[in-house]
């Protein structure tokens, strides 16, 4: 054992001992020797070195942290078996067996201390941890990686046989996750990145012929059989970790959940790392034999334009939703079709990046955040859409609204007794409502009934474990209509229903279903949509391969609709009447000037004098 | 060299140097007596007057009038701290103008100083400038005349209470409850004792810590997906309600009620609110459904004992005592 010695220069004696064992010639040694220290003072050498040792002095005040923060997900043992992991998905990490995703260090070795440290602070975006930076003090967040280390039985931190190969080139004390040095070498650390900067905290401004090779290199090393075709993680149905619990793959275009971003979700750095380090107990591999450094950021980039950009809340590290739809005025009638250019519109927020010309007056996506219904029935505690976008327009001429609604799922359901839905909700007697009042947000209550227009659907010729279809899949849909009264009181309507889905999709991992409806109906608990004024609305959404169904499903909170009025036509008249005025009044200001000055030089009239 | 234009220059140059040199150092994490922002601002002040002093620079009055008003504009957008809101920034804004103007005005010289370039520029002899006044200034007024029509749409506002009346009294589970006279049953000693006690480890020796442990059990499989593992709101479902989830470590919440208010607010969530709390959006389930009496209080108890806030007595003394960490 090499003791206490932290520096990660221990190579040196260890490559040097090597080289004496073999050559007996001192010349010959000493020539070698050399060339051992000359790879080692390469920067694209790999760093390896000894795990950092446990800090014993330090377990015990971990401990004391450890069992009051840590415990209740992590468990007793460090097993990741705590009161909540039954109930989260993806379980909180089992400690024992010393596998941890997030690391600088080599496939299947143990992390550095500042890899567990950085993890802490940040926490894991996208699951139940949260960022623990801002809430203990430095030293107790030292003291507990040290604990948290001290729980990995099945291996031994200062085991000579451990060996961790820095595969980043990160300073290991540094406390910026950011690595220093390292040049292009396939084996060896990561190194900087081929573009020169990018903006800002959404680096944007990635050369494209660097995403264009990355997606290429995606292509080749085939990351679609697990990611997807474009990347939402619906490659692979039938994953598991290392202790056989079913696991997905990152879903790319939800960057913001991404468990090593570190609260960066957009650095294409998080990407780079994983593909250089994998995953240890997921079937994520690192591509270092496949991939030079250079390529991996390109990979990267590719990955991180995919990543719609969102305004990020610090706080949650998620997208802030959007709280009010804004159906478009459409001049003439809608064309009923999701491919239609006058329905394209990017996920990207459009005060971020600007719009393409053609874009500009389409309908934007509107972020709408889902959680699980955790308040009755079977209650679903992993949900597993994250969030809808929802598109619209509507026509005077029609006289007719259209919702498009679309999320992320990565696999459908092939059972037809729990098929895939998604459902928006009104209340169905919006004109008896006063003010801000509203039925209660899921399925309304005694008083306050609500209209659910809910579209179930299958998708035709589907198998989760096809290879991704670039043309998407039809959807079989159903649509009908409730009144809910209450959890208790959902009832089909009696009225004849008037809610169509005129087009729908599933295509490499996002359902796309475009619902329409008339603005007035018969329905005694339709919802009558009447424009220019903002009209509660919320979502439920059903991932059938969860076998979810009826009250186990998705909600979202009450957001509002409007359907906007046309541009008013004094848009264009009012503004030159008023310049014009304006044009009169300056006239007036000058022939008035000019006039004084005139009376003063004639001198009709006297300049105001001066005191003397 | 014009004057004028040094005086100018003194005046741009230092303001930039000024805001982005020197302003950084002023403003440290901890403030102190010298190194702070209204010192900063005054020695920008006493850098111009002394540059002007030092050079002789004595700028037209408009031009005065002009640097007046835009130390205040300053002063009012960047230096003043914490920031204040638009509209009381316009109200400031318009005295400081009025303000400016008396100076400007303070005797007919002044103001006729500073007229001069006015009527110059309106009779035409400034060519340029008339040019640009009657061209610009239409179309501005053009431009702000559209903006003003064009519609745009806001989500609405929406007030609501955040710690309704509570009703004398609530029934959970077939028992009714004074919510004046109930205490938690499960607070058998007083909770300091256990500041270093710890959950699991200290269950089985104290009482106290296995009521902590059974709570805290239920809190992570029930109520860390809003209220967040570190009880602050903030748990991976809370982004997507409005309102949000309480934060129990807030000073204003947990810490500034009685148990059996929040007894009552975690058995009925928030279809059990009163009238006044509407519109109905409160994500809260009444937890009556899920979980038993005990359990309820058991998870108050653990709330508190992980903040370190105390629950608020009436009749004893130290009513609110107690802190955060």
């Amino acid at each position: 054992m090499v003791g206490n010695n932290l520096n990660l220069t221990v190579t040196k004696p260890k490559h040097m001992e090597m080289t004496m064992t073999k050559n007996n010639n001192y010349i010959k040694r000493l020539i070698l020797s050399f060339l051992a220290l000359a790879l080692i003072a390469v920067p694209g050498a790999a760093l390896a070195g000894m795990p950092d040792p446990i800090k014993k002095d330090m377990l015990e005040k971990g401990k004391k942290v450890y069992f009051k923060r840590c415990v209740w997900c992590h468990g007793v043992e460090g097993g990741g078996d705590g009161p909540s992991a039954d109930r989260l998905f993806t379980r909180p990490r089992n400690f024992i067996q010393g596998t941890f995703k997030i690391r600088w260090t080599d496939s299947g070795e143990l992390p550095l201390d500042i890899n567990l440290i950085n993890t802490v602070k940040n926490g894991l975006t996208g699951s139940a941890m949260p960022a623990w930076g801002e809430f203990l003090a430095e030293d107790e967040i030292l003291s507990v990686v040290q604990f948290v280390k001290s729980l990995v039985q099945d291996r031994e931190w200062d085991d000579e046989d451990e060996e961790v190969n820095n595969v980043i080139g990160g300073s290991a004390t540094s406390a910026s996750s950011r690595p220093a040095i390292g040049a292009d070498i396939g084996k060896g650390p990561l190194g900087d990145p081929p573009w020169a900067k990018t903006a800002g905290p959404y680096h944007l401004g990635i050369p494209q012929e660097h995403v264009d090779a990355g997606k290429e290199l995606f292509m080749k090393n085939k990351c679609w059989e697990c990611h997807g075709g474009e990347g939402r993680g619906d490659g692979n149905p039938t994953m598991k970790d290392d202790w056989g619990f079913p696991i997905v793959a990152a879903n790319w275009q939800q960057c913001w959940n991404h468990r090593g971003s570190r609260r960066e979700p957009y650095d294409p750095f998080v990407v780079a790392r994983t593909i250089s380090t994998g995953l240890n107990g997921t079937p994520m591999p690192n591509f270092r034999e496949q991939l030079t450094g250079t390529e991996r950021w390109q990979v990267a980039a590719f990955v991180n334009s995919l990543c719609p950009r969102k305004n990020i809340d610090k706080l949650t590290n998620k997208p802030v939703p959007d709280f009010l739809i804004q159906s478009v005025y459409t001049e003439g009638i809608v064309v009923p079709k999701i491919d239609d250019p006058s329905w394209a519109s990017p996920d990207t927020d459009y005060r971020i990046v600007d719009l393409s010309e053609e874009q500009a007056e389409n309908p934007k996506k509107h972020y709408i955040a889902m959680a699980g219904q955790i308040t009755r029935g079977k209650r679903n505690f992993d949900p597993k859409a994250d969030n809808l976008y929802v598109s619209s327009r509507w026509s005077a001429e029609e006289q007719a609204v259209y919702y498009l609604v679309e999320y992320d799922t990565r696999f459908m359901s092939q059972d037809p007794e729990f098929p895939d839905a998604v459902a928006i909700q009104w209340p169905a007697k919006l004109q008896d409502l006063f003010g801000a009042e509203k039925p209660y947000f899921i399925y309304g209550d005694s008083k306050k009934p609500v209209d659910v227009w809910k579209a179930s659907f299958m998708a035709k010729d589907y198998s989760a474990t096809n290879a991704p279809n670039e043309k998407g899949y039809q959807l079989d849909v159903n649509v009908k209509e409730y009144v809910a009264n209450g959890f208790d009181a959902v009832a089909d309507k009696e009225s004849e229903g008037k809610v169509e889905i005129v087009d729908s999709i599933f295509h490499q991992g996002r359902v796309k279903v475009m619902f329409k409806r008339a603005l007035t109906t018969e329905g005694e608990f339709d919802v009558q949509i009447p424009s220019e004024q903002f009209i509660p609305v919320s979502f439920f959404q059903w991932s059938g391969r969860d076998k979810e169904h009826d009250e186990h499903m998705a909600i979202s909170t009450w957001y509002y609709t409007i359907l906007k009025p046309a541009l008013p036509a004094s848009l264009y008249y009012m503004p030159p009447i008023i310049a014009a005025i304006f044009v009169c009044f300056q006239g007036w200001l000058v022939w008035m000037t000019k006039r004084t000055r005139k009376m003063y030089d004639e001198g009709k009239m006297r300049r105001d004098e001066l005191p003397k | 060299m014009n004057k004028t234009l040094v005086s100018f220059l003194v005046f741009v140059v230092g303001l930039a140097v000024f805001h982005n040199a020197i302003f950084p150092i002023f403003t440290p994490k901890e403030v102190g007596w010298i190194l702070n922002r209204y010192v900063y601002f005054l020695s920008f002040i006493a850098y111009l007057i002394i540059t002007h002093l030092i050079l002789r620079l004595k700028p037209p009055i408009a031009m005065m009038g002009l640097f007046v008003w835009s130390i205040g504009f300053y002063f009012y957008k960047f230096v003043l701290y914490p920031p204040i809101p638009w509209t009381l920034f316009i109200t400031y804004m318009v005295m400081w103008s009025i303000g400016t103007f008396l100076y400007i005005s303070q005797d007919p010289e002044t103001f006729r100083e500073f007229r001069k370039p006015i009527v110059k520029a309106i009779v035409g002899e400034y060519k340029m400038a008339q040019i640009v006044l009657m061209i610009a200034l239409p179309i501005l007024v053009g431009w702000a005349t559209y903006q003003s029509i064009y519609p745009s749409f806001q989500e609405p506002v929406e007030l609501r209470t955040v710690h309704p009346a509570p009703p004398a009294t609530t029934k959970v589970h077939g028992k009714t409850y004074p919510l004046e006279s109930t205490n938690n049953p499960f607070r058998v000693d007083e909770q300091d004792n256990y500041k270093d006690s710890f959950p699991f480890l200290d269950a089985d020796k104290h009482e106290y810590m296995k009521y902590v442990t059974e709570g805290g059990t239920i809190f992570f499989q029930n109520c860390h997906y809003c209220h967040g593992d570190q009880l602050n709101g903030l748990g991976m479902f809370s982004h997507v309600f409005n309102p949000t989830p309480a934060n129990f470590i807030d000073p204003g919440t947990i810490a500034m009620l009685q148990e059996a208010f929040l007894f009552w607010r975690v058995s009925k969530g928030g279809p059990g609110l009163p009238n006044e709390s509407t519109p109905w959006s409160s994500a809260m389930p009444p937890w009556e459904e899920h979980l038993k009496t005990e359990e309820i209080w058991k998870v108050i108890l653990f709330e508190y004992w992980y903040t370190g806030w105390h629950p608020r007595t009436f009749g004893t003394e130290g009513s609110t005592a107690g802190g955060g960490e």
